[in-house]
């Protein structure tokens, strides 16, 4: 029996959509059986991000309304062993699902599959409902900035509320050059200030635009940061114990003056 | 002062962000607006003030998330010259 994880933000652009199909790849590429569920109907994204889009025939809503079976409408990743996609109706609208029908859909996914990866829609009204109404934990998407960090605060309320206890918070496009220059909100207090527990920092990896042009997932490519960062995320969510590195900083006059600060 | 702070002093963009953030966020947790806040934030500073010596409008009011609720956090700057009244 596997576990259901949204992954959400609240905020729209910060990255959910990449997150899932990195993650999902992820961990499908570590072993583990994996399905990832677009939830953001009517504004599908996780199909052409993820390069499937051309082989998606029947979606989530043929699912609910009984027109095909739940196995025929999973998409599989020829890329990756076990690693499906269930795509979400460009044609109905988000209130189209109700959350009984998406838990039941993700009750059924999880006894198949070790992770069900949700994409959340952005905002807080009935997609993002529907998205988090089959899971046991959450996976919260921000980046650095006040927006982001503020809507984040207010999906951990929604979602404590709705009864999801395992709730971790993946910081993603941390710039490391401007959070030594102090122009960019630390990690540290990012933390602090949402005080729920830190599952990966992503760095701002420009990699994510080509890759997103060829819907290739980032983590096909090794030696990105942003790859690199997404691997150890999926590791930590299969239980292992891999710490949060401290991100360097490639601007070399900032690195001169930390040398200087140093052998003062 | 050290080396890296005379080069490093002008930018702090992101100790703005974290005040503001703070702010913001004790607003939206406790649902009310910013007038609220200032009011209970000075009577506070008032029934304070009768115990201790200390300027007014320092005290600096938060919410805390703290699992699955939250704990209001209320900061004044207390040293040696607060005698208590």
């Amino acid at each position: 029996m596997g576990k259901v994880i949204v992954i959400t933000s609240g905020k729209g652009g910060v990255g959910k959509t990449t997150s899932t199909a990195n993650l999902g790849t992820a961990l499908a590429m570590i072993g583990k059986t994996v399905v990832m569920v677009d939830a953001d109907i009517g504004l599908r994204n996780l199909d052409v991000v993820m390069g499937l889009e051309s082989r998606v025939v029947y979606t989530s809503m043929d699912v609910i309304e009984k027109r095909c079976d739940l196995d025929k409408a999973l998409v599989k990743d020829r890329r990756v062993e076990n690693l499906m996609l269930l795509a979400a109706s460009q044609r109905n609208r988000k209130d189209d699902i109700k959350p009984e029908q998406m838990r039941e859909v993700c009750e059924k996914l999880k006894q198949a599959f070790d992770f069900v990866l949700v994409d959340s829609p952005a905002g807080i009204e009935q997609g993002f409902h529907n998205a988090a109404a089959g899971a046991e934990e959450a996976v919260i998407i921000t980046t650095p900035d006040v927006s982001a960090i503020r809507d984040a605060d207010r999906i951990i309320g929604l979602l404590q509320h709705q009864g999801i206890e395992s709730i971790s918070l993946v910081l993603n496009r941390l710039s490391p050059t401007l959070v030594k220059k102090r122009d960019m909100i630390s990690k540290n207090d990012i933390l602090d200030i949402l005080n729920i527990d830190l599952l990966g920092v992503v760095p701002e990896d420009t990699g994510v635009i080509v890759s997103t042009n060829r819907g290739v997932p980032l983590v096909h490519n090794d030696g990105s940061p942003g790859a690199d960062a997404y691997m150890r995320i999926a590791r930590r969510m299969t239980g292992q114990r891999i710490p949060i590195p401290e991100m360097r900083d490639e601007n070399f006059f900032s690195n001169l003056l930390n040398w200087f600060s140093r052998n003062k | 002062m050290n080396f890296r702070s005379i080069f490093t002093r002008k930018s702090k963009s992101s100790n703005i962000a974290t005040q503001r953030l703070q702010l913001v966020l004790t607003q939206d947790r406790f649902e009310v607006g910013e007038d609220s806040m200032k009011k209970l934030q000075f009577e506070l500073t008032e029934v304070l003030a009768k115990y201790f010596e200390f300027t007014m409008n320092s005290v600096k009011m938060s919410l805390k998330r703290e699992g699955n609720s939250y704990v209001l956090m209320a900061d004044f700057p207390y040293n040696q010259s607060n005698k208590l009244r």
